[in-house]
Order: C-alpha cells, then sequence, then structure tokens
C-alpha cells in the first residue's frame, strides 16, 4: 500500500465553550490525521471532548462553542475558513455524520422517504424525484431494512431504534462520501440491535471502502471495527495506536485504566497490569500539566507541571505520557470473593404467585378509554432464606423492581399471597404497622433521586429512626453517627447536603438508612447500576460485611451477572414477569441452562451499559399478552415448535434443588462454547 | 478548596446549594439587578413618602384645579384641587401591600393545596384538580369582579375584600402550577422513602417537596406578584376596588380618564408609576427565573 | 380508534368542567350566608322592591331546585331574564356577543402576524442586539396594564391627532366606516397585549425547535439556511403555537372587557360590567358561565389541534 495523503488533517485544533461555569476549554491542541479506506477510532469518557471534536470534522459547533486556535483539513480544504454556504456543500456529501440519537435527528414531521429525496435533490446527486426514489429503496436495502418500497413512506416514530439508526447510516452514505463520521451510534440501543449495527458497519465498510472516524466510550466495540484508535481525555489525545497493539499493549495509565474497567466474566483476560480507574473527570480542576495526574497512580511532580505531548514509541504508536516505560507491569490476582455457605435455614419471606397489573396514571376519566395492558409480573413464586442473599436476575422491565415494591408495599397485588417471617402481610402500606414496616427496608437504584437534596445527612438518616424506633432527640444523633461509621464515612458527612457527595457515597448514605433502623429483610433494587465500575465494588464489599454483621437477609436485584456471582446465595432469573430458572448460586452458572439464562450469560461484559433486547419496539404476541405459553418463546433460540406458544411449560427440577422452566428436558439445555 | 482523594471521588466543599445561591446573587443577570433597584425605589416611597409628601391626599384647595405641570405639582392639580404627585405618592403602600399580601395568601394556600394533592393522589387529587381547573376558566377579572359583586355593598371599598379576592383568584392558578412541580417531585426514590416508613402526607408536604419546589414556586411569586397591581389596578379602575377619595392608583387613573382633553398630565402620575412598578417586577421576575433556571443549565461536550 | 378515544375524553373532560363552573358560579351567588337580595343589594332597594325581586329570583324554592332549572334551561341556551330590564336574556346577548366576537376576529387577525413576525426574528438572531431590543420593548408593553395601554392609546389617537373618535359607540345604524374607526382603538389594544404576551412564548418555542436534534442533523447534511427554516423548523413550530393561542384567548375574554369600557364599545365585555355593577343576578350568572365556556372551548379546540397535528399519533395502532 503506498503512503496516502490523509483525507482528514486536524492541526492543533482547540475549542472552548462559554458555558455556566464560565469558559471551559474542551478540546485542547489536538492533531490527528485520518488517511483513506481507514477507520479510526475516538475513545474517551463522557467529557473529554469527543463528540465536539467530531463535529469539528464536519465544520460545525455548538452555538456557544468557539474555535481558539488550529485548522481542520478536508480533502485539503480548511473547514474552520469557509463560509456557510460552502460548508453546505462539503456537508452531507465530502463527510457525512451519523448520530447518537437517531430518534431526535429523524425530523418527526416528515416521512423517510422526503429526508432522502430532499437531501439527494439538494447536493445534485440526482435530478428529479423518481431518481431519487430509486436510489433511497437501494439504500434502505444496503442498509437491510425490509420492504423499502413500504418504508419509504413511514415516520420515523414507526421505526424501531435499530431501524432508526439504519436510516440514518443511509442517509450518511446517501451522497457517497468521501468520509463518515459516527459519534456513538450504538450507544442508545439494546446489545443485540448494537451487534446488528457494529456487523452492519463492518460489511459496508469491506463493500464500499469507507473510511470512518468512529466515536465511542465503549473501548471494547472498537476492536471489532476501528484500524486504529485513539484515546482521548479531557480534551487531549493522549495515545494513539493500532487497535490489536493498543488491546495487548496499552502504554498510558489512563488506557490501562479503561481496559482494565471492562468487566470480564468468562474470559480470563487480566494481564493489563492495572487496576480500573478510580476518580471522576473533573473539568473545573484540572491540573496545568499532564491532566490525568489528579487521577494517575504513577504520578510524579513533574507530571502535575508540564504539558505531555504526543511521543513516539514505535513507528505508529504514539503516547503522551513521559513515564511510559517507567511503569512496573504487575499482575493483578483476581480476589476470590469468600462466601458463607449457609445452611438450610428457614425462609423469612416466601412469596407465592405474585401477579401484578400495571395501571397507568394520569386523571382517571382519561384512563377510563385505554386498553388494559399485558401483567408486569406473572405467577411468580420463591422464598428468601434468613441471612441469605437471594438475586432476583432479569433486564429492565422484566418486573423485578415490581416485586420488590409489592414487598415494601408500594404496589398493590392482583393476584398471590406475600408471607413474611410466617404471616400473610398486605401489599398496601398504609394497613401496615409501624413495626412491619421497619422490619423491611429499601435501597434504590440511582443515588440521585434516593436522597433529598435540601436536606442535610444526618437528618436524612435520622429521621428513619425518628419515625419508625420512636427514638429520643440525643439518641437519634449518636446512632447516626454509628451508622456512618458503619458505611465507612467520616461523622463530618452528618453536617453536609447530598450534592457535596459522589454517587458511592450517597448510596452508603442510602444503606446506612435503610439498616440503621435495625430491619430483617433488606430490599436491593439494582443499587449499583448507577455507579461507576470502580466504585461498585467498594459498595458492595461494604454491604456484604454488613449483612453479615447485622444478619439480614437481602433480596438483591441485578442484571449484573457478575456481581450476582460473587455475592448471592441463591438466584432467580425473570423474564418479562416470569420466573424461568431458580436455584442456588452454583447451580445457576453451571449447566444445564435456560435458554435466556443462556442468552443473558453470553451477553455479560456488555450488559451493564444497556438492555439486551430493544423491549419497545418488540410487537407483542397475543400469546405473550395473554401469557399462555412460554413467555420466551418469542425470542428464544432453541424453540421446539406450537408446543412453547402454548403450553406453559412445567418446572423441572435438575440436581438439587435448580427449578427451570421449560419444555426441553436437559441434554439441550447444556450451554454451547462460544467462540468469542 | 481542599481537594482530596477518597476512594471513590475528589470533594470540593464549595458546591451545596446555599453556596450557590449566594453566588447566584453575586452574578444575577443586570435585568434583575434593574428591577430590583426599582422594587426598592417604590419600596422606599411607599413606606417614607407620606411623610414627605407636599400634600395630603385629600387635601383640596392645592391650586388651581387642571392647571398643569409645574415645580410644585409635578403632575399637575385634579378637579377637586388636589395634588396628583402627592396623592400617587400615598397611593404607594396601598398598592403594595395589597399585591403582595394577596399574592402571598394566594401562594401559600394554593402551594400547599397543590403540593398535597400530587402527593396524595387517588380522588381527592381528581376532584382538587377539576375544581381548580374550573376556577381558572373564568378569566381573572371577571372572577375578581363576580366575587365583589357577590360580597355585596357593605364590603366595599374595603382592602380585605381586594385582598380576599385577588388571593381566589390566585389559588386555583398556583394549585395547578404547584401539582404540576409536585409530579416530579414524587416520582423521586426520598419520597417513597418517605411513604414506607409511614410518614404523616403533610409532613412529607412540608419536609421534603416544598424544599425541593422553591425555585419554582418563588418565580411564581414573583410573576403573580408582578401582576396583581395590574389586577387591583383593574379593579380600581372599573370601580370594584377601593373607593373614593382613596388614592389608589387604579381608581385614580379611571377618575382622570375623563380629564383627558383638559390636563393630560394628571393621568401621567398614576400612570406612569404603575407602568414603572410593574416593569420593575416583570424584570425582577425575569431575572430570578433566569438565576434559577441556571443551576440546572449545562453544556455537554 | 385511539385517536377517537382521546378526543371522546378530551370532550368529556370539557363537559365536567363546565359542569363544575355552573356549580361553583351558582353557589358564589347564591349560596353564600345570607339571604341574597340583602346580601348583594344591602340598603339599596326598599322593601317592597326587595320581594319583587325575591319573586323574580324564585329565592322561597330550595337552593337544589333553582340550580337544576337553571341548568335545564341553560342547556336549551335560555339564560332567563334580566332583572334590571325585564327582558329576555338571549335578546340582550345576541347583539353584544356579535360586536365582540367582531372585535375579537379583527384583533387575532392583527395579533397573529405581530407576533409571529417579532419572534421569528428573535429566535433566528438570537442573542443579538435586535432580540434583545425587541424584548425590551415587549418588557415595557408587557408591564402597562391593558386599560393604561388603552387610554393612552386614547390619550394619542383621539387628543393629540385627533384620528378616531372618543368612544366607540356603534349600532346597528352605524355605517360601515363608522364601524371600522371604532374598532381600531379596541382591536390594536388587546391585539398589542396579546402579541406581547404571545412573542416570549413563541420566541422560546422556535428556539427550542431551532436547538432540536433534527435541525442540527439537517445542517449537518449540508441543507440550505432557507430549507432548513421554512420547511423542517416552521412545520414543528405550530404546536406551542397552538398552546400560546389557548392562553391568548383565556386573557381575551378578561381584557375585552376593559377595553370595550375604556371606549365604550357596546360588546359582551360592557354587558358583564353593567351587570355586575347593577347586581343583575340571573345576568352575572350568564354572563360569567359564558366567558368561562368560551375559554373551555379554546381549549378544547387547542388540545384536540395538539392531538391532530402530532404524527405520532396519526398513523397509531391499537396495540401501543
Amino acid at each position: 500500500m503506498s503512503a496516502k495523503s490523509p483525507i482528514l488533517s486536524i492541526r492543533n485544533l482547540s475549542v472552548a465553550y462559554d458555558g455556566v461555569d464560565g469558559f471551559l476549554e474542551v478540546v485542547s491542541d489536538v492533531s490527528l490525521d485520518l488517511v483513506g479506506g481507514e477507520a479510526l477510532g475516538l475513545v474517551g469518557e463522557s467529557g473529554s471532548g469527543k463528540s465536539t471534536l467530531a463535529l469539528q470534522c464536519l465544520g460545525y459547533q455548538h452555538p456557544r462553542a468557539r474555535v481558539l486556535q488550529g485548522k481542520v483539513f478536508l480533502q485539503g480544504k480548511d473547514l474552520l475558513n469557509l463560509g456557510f454556504e460552502e460548508l453546505s456543500r462539503i456537508r452531507g456529501k465530502t463527510v457525512s455524520f451519523v448520530p447518537q440519537n437517531p430518534t431526535t435527528a429523524l425530523n418527526p414531521a416528515k416521512r423517510i422517504g422526503q429526508l432522502f429525496t430532499e437531501l439527494l435533490l439538494h447536493h445534485g446527486v440526482v435530478r428529479s424525484n423518481h431518481v431519487a426514489a430509486k436510489r433511497t429503496t437501494d439504500l434502505l436495502s444496503q442498509v437491510g431494512l425490509p420492504d423499502p418500497n413500504q418504508m419509504i413512506r413511514r415516520y420515523p416514530h414507526e421505526l424501531s431504534g435499530g431501524q432508526q439508526q439504519r436510516v440514518c447510516i443511509a442517509l450518511a452514505l446517501a451522497c457517497s462520501p468521501d468520509l463518515v463520521v459516527l459519534d456513538e451510534p450504538t450507544t442508545g440501543l439494546d446489545v443485540t440491535t448494537q451487534e446488528q449495527i457494529i456487523g452492519l458497519l463492518v460489511r459496508l465498510r469491506q463493500q464500499l471502502g469507507l473510511s470512518m472516524l468512529y466515536v465511542t466510550h465503549d473501548l471494547a466495540l472498537l476492536s471489532q471495527i476501528a484500524d486504529r484508535v485513539a484515546v482521548m481525555y479531557a480534551g487531549q489525545i493522549i495515545e494513539v495506536a493500532p487497535t490489536v497493539k493498543l488491546f495487548k499493549e496499552p502504554l498510558h495509565p489512563y488506557t490501562r485504566g479503561l481496559i482494565a474497567s471492562v468487566p470480564h466474566f468468562l474470559s480470563a483476560n487480566s494481564k493489563i497490569g492495572a487496576r480500573p480507574l478510580q476518580g471522576l473527570l473533573r473539568r473545573a480542576d484540572l491540573p496545568d500539566g499532564c491532566r490525568f495526574s489528579t487521577r494517575c497512580e504513577h504520578v510524579t511532580d513533574l507530571c502535575m507541571d508540564t504539558r505531555q505531548r504526543l511521543e513516539a514509541t514505535s513507528t505508529d504508536h504514539y503516547v503522551a505520557c513521559h513515564r511510559w516505560n517507567h511503569i512496573k507491569v504487575t499482575f493483578n490476582e483476581e480476589k476470590k470473593s469468600e462466601r458463607v455457605i449457609r445452611q438450610k435455614a428457614e425462609a423469612i419471606l416466601k412469596i407465592e404467585e405474585l401477579t401484578v397489573t400495571y395501571h397507568r396514571s394520569g386523571s382517571s376519566i382519561i384512563n377510563y378509554f385505554r386498553t388494559p395492558t399485558a401483567p408486569a409480573v406473572h405467577n411468580v413464586s420463591f422464598q428468601i432464606r434468613r441471612g441469605g442473599i437471594f438475586a432476583l436476575v432479569g433486564e429492565s422491565g422484566s418486573g423485578k423492581s415490581t416485586i420488590a415494591k409489592s414487598i415494601s408495599g408500594i404496589q398493590p397485588l392482583d393476584g398471590g399471597k406475600i408471607i413474611f417471617q410466617g404471616s400473610l402481610i398486605t401489599a398496601s402500606i398504609g394497613a401496615r404497622p409501624k413495626n412491619l414496616r421497619k422490619e423491611i427496608q429499601y435501597v434504590f437504584q440511582n443515588p440521585d433521586a434516593s436522597l433529598n437534596p435540601r436536606i442535610k445527612i444526618s437528618e436524612i438518616i435520622g429521621r428513619q429512626i425518628e419515625i419508625l424506633n420512636d427514638c429520643g432527640r440525643d439518641e437519634i444523633g449518636e446512632r447516626v453517627m454509628i451508622a456512618l461509621d458503619d458505611v465507612r464515612l467520616d461523622r463530618s458527612y452528618a453536617k453536609r447536603y447530598p450534592d457535596e457527595l459522589s454517587g458511592g457515597e450517597r448510596q452508603r448514605v442510602a444503606i446506612a438508612r435503610a439498616l440503621i433502623v435495625n430491619p430483617s429483610l433488606l430490599l436491593c433494587d439494582e443499587i449499583l447500576s448507577g455507579l461507576d465500575v470502580s466504585v461498585q465494588a467498594n459498595v458492595l464489599d461494604l454491604l456484604r460485611r454488613l449483612v453479615l454483621k447485622k444478619d439480614v437477609s437481602m433480596l438483591f436485584i441485578s442484571h449484573d451477572i457478575a456481581v450476582v456471582r460473587g455475592l448471592a446465595d441463591d438466584v432467580g432469573v425473570l423474564y418479562d414477569g416470569c420466573l424461568v430458572e431458580m436455584g442456588t448460586n452454583e447451580e445457576i452458572f453451571s449447566a444445564p441452562f435456560h435458554p435466556y439464562t443462556e442468552m443473558l450469560m453470553k451477553a455479560v461484559p456488555k450488559l451493564n451499559k444497556k438492555p439486551l433486547f430493544d423491549n419497545d419496539s418488540h410487537q407483542i404476541t397475543p400469546s405473550e399478552a395473554k401469557k399462555v405459553g412460554c413467555a420466551f418463546c418469542g425470542r428464544c433460540s432453541k424453540k421446539i415448535g406450537e408446543i412453547c406458544e402454548v403450553t406453559p411449560p412445567p418446572w423441572r427440577l435438575f440436581g438439587q434443588s435448580l427449578y427451570i422452566r421449560c419444555h426441553h428436558e436437559g441434554e439441550e439445555l447444556k450451554m454451547v462454547p462460544d467462540q468469542k | 478548596m481542599k481537594i482530596s482523594l477518597v476512594g471513590d471521588a475528589a470533594i470540593t466543599k464549595s458546591n451545596s446549594w446555599r453556596v450557590r445561591y449566594a453566588r447566584m446573587w453575586r452574578e444575577s443577570p443586570r435585568s434583575f439587578r434593574i428591577g430590583f433597584m426599582i422594587l426598592l425605589f417604590w419600596v422606599v416611597v411607599a413606606i417614607v413618602g407620606p411623610f414627605l409628601a407636599p400634600f395630603g391626599p385629600t387635601q383640596i384647595g392645592t391650586g388651581i384645579p387642571l392647571s398643569g405641570a409645574s415645580w410644585e405639582h409635578p403632575f399637575g392639580i385634579d378637579q377637586l384641587g388636589r395634588d396628583v404627585f402627592s396623592r400617587v405618592i400615598h397611593g404607594a403602600h396601598i398598592v403594595l401591600l395589597l399585591s403582595i399580601s394577596a399574592t402571598l395568601c394566594g401562594l401559600v394556600i394554593g402551594s400547599f393545596l397543590g403540593l398535597l394533592s400530587g402527593y396524595i393522589g387517588g380522588w381527592l387529587d381528581e376532584i382538587i384538580m377539576r375544581v381548580s381547573e374550573a376556577m381558572i376558566s373564568i378569566p381573572f377579572l371577571i372572577l375578581a369582579m363576580l366575587i365583589v359583586a357577590v360580597a355585596g355593598p357593605q364590603w366595599s371599598g374595603n382592602p380585605i375584600l381586594v385582598i380576599v379576592a385577588v388571593a381566589i383568584v390566585y389559588i386555583p392558578r398556583t394549585t395547578r402550577l404547584a401539582r404540576a412541580a409536585s409530579l416530579d417531585i414524587i416520582t423521586k426514590d426520598y419520597i417513597t422513602i418517605a411513604r414506607l416508613r409511614g410518614e404523616p402526607s403533610l409532613s412529607v408536604v412540608r419536609r421534603e417537596m416544598l424544599p425541593n419546589a422553591t425555585g419554582v414556586l418563588l418565580v411564581e411569586f414573583a410573576t403573580r406578584a408582578g401582576f396583581a397591581p395590574v389586577l387591583i389596578g383593574s379593579l380600581g379602575f372599573l370601580g370594584f376596588g377601593m373607593r373614593p377619595p382613596t388614592p389608589e392608583w387604579g381608581l385614580m387613573i379611571s377618575e382622570y380618564r375623563e380629564l383627558i382633553f383638559l390636563s393630560p398630565v394628571t393621568l401621567a402620575g398614576p400612570g406612569i408609576s404603575l407602568a414603572t412598578l410593574v416593569v420593575g417586577l416583570n424584570l425582577c421576575t425575569e431575572g430570578l427565573a433566569r438565576m434559577l433556571g441556571r443551576s440546572g443549565e449545562g453544556v455537554s461536550a | 380508534m385511539l385517536i377517537l378515544r382521546m378526543l371522546l375524553s378530551r370532550v368529556l373532560l370539557s363537559i365536567v368542567t363546565l359542569f363544575i363552573v355552573s356549580l361553583i358560579i351558582f353557589s358564589m351567588v347564591e349560596l353564600l350566608p345570607g339571604d341574597v337580595v340583602s346580601r348583594m343589594h344591602g340598603r339599596m332597594v326598599t322593601d317592597e322592591q326587595r320581594a319583587i325581586i325575591r319573586a323574580a329570583l324564585n329565592l322561597d324554592t330550595p337552593a337544589l331546585e333553582r340550580y337544576l332549572r337553571w341548568l335545564g334551561q341553560i342547556v336549551r341556551l335560555d339564560f332567563g331574564t334580566t332583572l334590571a330590564l325585564n327582558r329576555p336574556i338571549n335578546e340582550v346577548l345576541g347583539p353584544k356577543i356579535s360586536n365582540t366576537l367582531i372585535l375579537a376576529a379583527l384583533s387575532f387577525v392583527l395579533y397573529l402576524p405581530m407576533s409571529l413576525i417579532p419572534a421569528s426574528i428573535q429566535a433566528i438572531r438570537r442573542d443579538g442586539v435586535v432580540d434583545q431590543g425587541i424584548s425590551v420593548v415587549t418588557l415595557i408593553l408587557l408591564s402597562t396594564p391593558d386599560f393604561l395601554l388603552a387610554t393612552l392609546l386614547l390619550l394619542t389617537f383621539v387628543v393629540f391627532f385627533p384620528l378616531l373618535p372618543a368612544m366607540s359607540i356603534v349600532d346597528h345604524v352605524s355605517t360601515f366606516w363608522e364601524w371600522v374607526r371604532a374598532l381600531i382603538l379596541p382591536a390594536v389594544t388587546l391585539s398589542l397585549v396579546m402579541s406581547v404576551y404571545a412573542i416570549r412564548f413563541l420566541r422560546d418555542g422556535l428556539i427550542e425547535v431551532l436547538d432540536s436534534d433534527y435541525i442540527r442533523m439537517a445542517e449537518l447534511n449540508g441543507l440550505s439556511r432557507r430549507t432548513i427554516l421554512w420547511r423542517h423548523a416552521l412545520p414543528n413550530a405550530l404546536i406551542p403555537t397552538l398552546n400560546v393561542t389557548a392562553l391568548n384567548v383565556a386573557y381575551l375574554m378578561g381584557g375585552v372587557v376593559i377595553v370595550e369600557k375604556v371606549v365604550g364599545f357596546p360588546g359582551f365585555g360592557s354587558l358583564t360590567i353593567d351587570a355586575m355593577l347593577m347586581l343583575d343576578v340571573p345576568l352575572i350568572e350568564a354572563t360569567v358561565l359564558i366567558a368561562a365556556s368560551v375559554y373551555i372551548f379554546a381549549n378544547l379546540l387547542a388540545d384536540i389541534g395538539a392531538i391532530l397535528l402530532n404524527p405520532r399519533l396519526r398513523t397509531m395502532t391499537a396495540s401501543k
């Protein structure tokens, strides 16, 4: 391959925002080249400036942004020097853009066909509507959309997220551009659709020889699609290397931290030699020298003062860190989590045939005219052992939160029983006596929403015992302090307000609030999902210790299989409101598996950020709506046939206590190993 | 500003919302400051004016009636021989007191009703909303006039009646706003926690919900307070407010309208005063809204 | 069909609201403590007059019966008889309402360009000198009470530049030109007040549309400024326009009252004031109810418009 002159050449670009807190430099002296036919990945956390940089490749900036210095050469022309007229000739034709959110990027008032026709005519690619329509249908088939002739007449909201994104990709390809810029195109999509879109992009690249600038925060994604990767941190490019090399030998401490932060489950790839990233990017407090120094574990004084520049460590590997050669590579050991295997204790909580149908809120007069929806939870039964941890695993929309809410008393039941400590309890919090309310406590998912921002920490925690335990004023103060100690927060936190705390700290306060009343049952609803990966381990560890110390039983709801594996005694797998598999920790995570459980396990590394299926676009089949057959049959890869749709599958016992709900016998339920 | 790395975050102390409010005043937009100055001006006039005004509000014989503007009588003399300038000054505290108290009543009652309604939900919420909507359907001026008319002649001219009328006009509107704000708040988990511990509803509204709605309610207060002088002035203008010879500005505008051909400057007195007062209030409101909106604004990279 | 259901529920809601309004009006007038006549007329009537009024209002029958009878009449669009003139209200209402309708229509026609043009200019030249200038002017006009504004316009165009008549009194014998001259002052006042109110909302609504992702996308696809504005932005700005206009109708009902009084225009507003001043109970009840129903109806139309304009609903199937 002869050396090509780059299609895109960015030189010393700096962009700043005129924002709330003053002038903020978002892109800082960035230089980058992209040659024809190459796919360059641009990776960074939110706040790194990657989207701003991407938009600059089209000569576009946010109304409040200003270019401080630099040039952006596209096919030799400096975009920053061109007027709107000239830019409008280039945009969409020479360089095009695929947005992050396809739903809002498509004009809701226009049909799909109109969007294409307008574009094609404007850029002179076609001269008549008729030819435009033909080209549109060609493009739509090329991106894998079914029935293009029908599609042309549709409105954007009639399409699923994945289909909308395909339309956006087709629009980007319509005028055969030299460069396509993609800004996190799969962030809003579920795992399954993401795989499909990535596959499409890879295919299109091969067919058309596209040059791409692919922006994302998901490093793992780039391994599939990018030739080279540039890593961005706080507005600066800190490392550039071919993809394979970057993954094998990351040099910059930040890159190492990024790679180590991606949780691995089935594959043991922990030879990176780094711990997951600590801390957060705070744009307002950046040091003068290397911007990563506040979070770097190899930092020296020189790092804080001198700005690091990209230097070549080999022909194609550049890094902006003067210590890259000095950092020792240490192997980290996977900490074996110790779990005490509990004896068979009696059940503290028994759920029998729980059923909940969701009703929407709003004026009851308007509700009169709405059709009822399918049940959110359907005939779920399980038990939680005293002192044990029961994990309920499922994706969002599977009904796990609903179950927790029913247990706590804020979600009325449409069927079934809840038996707590041997007696039947109502599902209505208003009817429960005070000592029962004290026994069951809840910790929520979102640390921002679970603490009242206008109330001090001491009062947030103290109010629980004030109301539920009838404590005196002075006793409350002392017990709040003890509670803070328990969750490893400094006692000075009592006087603070929630917005002075980080997400992990807030979650710890929520835990302290729940445990201060000494409950018997703790309901944890996805409590780690709102936290950074690096923080999750801390909170989890804390929780484990406290639960042991206070002898509390726990219902732990999560979609994160890795976490569940390390924490739970018993596990239940939930799909669309129905339990499909139930058993102890070991039994669940070894064969045989329910087909859904198997799917979950394979998708594990990505599940932290997005769901497995896009539930909104899935048309509910009649049998699913009435919950007649198996809930999963619509998506099951091991579906037998009509029996799955019509007959509810029986519970089958495997081993000592593993229950799987399927028509299959056992042989078919062993997992097929994956080549990933 | 100390930065300490504690496990999972750098904590900076200067970010609490109280500190933020203090910073907001220092950085408030120009519009707010101008409005505030105007408001301050009128408050001073209202308090000190009556002692410093050259003539009394009902004092006749101050000069030749309808003689036009002059140094002793900047706004002229009305048909009864009263100095308009002094009357305007004496009327300042009336308009301010009536406006503020009426708005305050309306706001306080409306906020509680709205927040409570949103929190409790169910049929209570439904009833409150339907009744509020119904009352809002009656145009505010017509509703105010209705209240005054229905009260009868023994209440005529009584400032309490004016306050009650304006408050009743404002209550359903504030209720609707507070309820809308509450809908957002009750989705938050800390409200659910309060519910789960069985805390009484009024307590939840007061302790958990109200502090989170202050921004919205403050802007609402400012907006309504800005319109109150107009409403009260309109009532006075039409004869449904205070009775003569009270120097209420709306009433004065109505009285001097007939003098338009003979001595138009008399109209300028209460007219300019009322207009500037409302401008001041509106500027404050706008500035306030922008300041409180600003704290949540952000630009993403 | 989902749309039909939604529309039906909105209509039902409006009817319920109207019903509650009638209840409120009736109870305020006739159910407050104290005898209706004594309370409202006080010592202004003699005893025999009081007896006559009581008979005319049927005050000796129980309240519920009175209310239901009134309701029954209303549904048949019979508003009863005025006390003061002893004529059927419908007769009196007819001409006044049509007068006011003409005034309102004219005001509306003037208001649309008066608000849309400045708002569009502001949205396009955001944060510029023009934008801020328009905002200042708008603020000042907004802060001027409508009766003051009307009076000032009166001052300008009747006293200083005598172009218009001092009183806008017209009747069925007035000529077309007399009508026009009479209507200009109140119509301009009303449309001015409505415009300054609407401009701020429209500006914000337009800016929101201009900031949306699909507009940005259109720009990134290289479309021209004119195409973006006319073919992408404006059509999506209809909905906020509709909302604001509905609010303005609410204002109109109240504003019309005062403006008519200032210029002496014989319309519905003047009638309402006179009814209140004369304490003419049936007339009061009738006029307030009509005013409220206009507001409710306008809101209903705006809601229906929003539903029909929403592209999501045009194609929804029953499963969602």
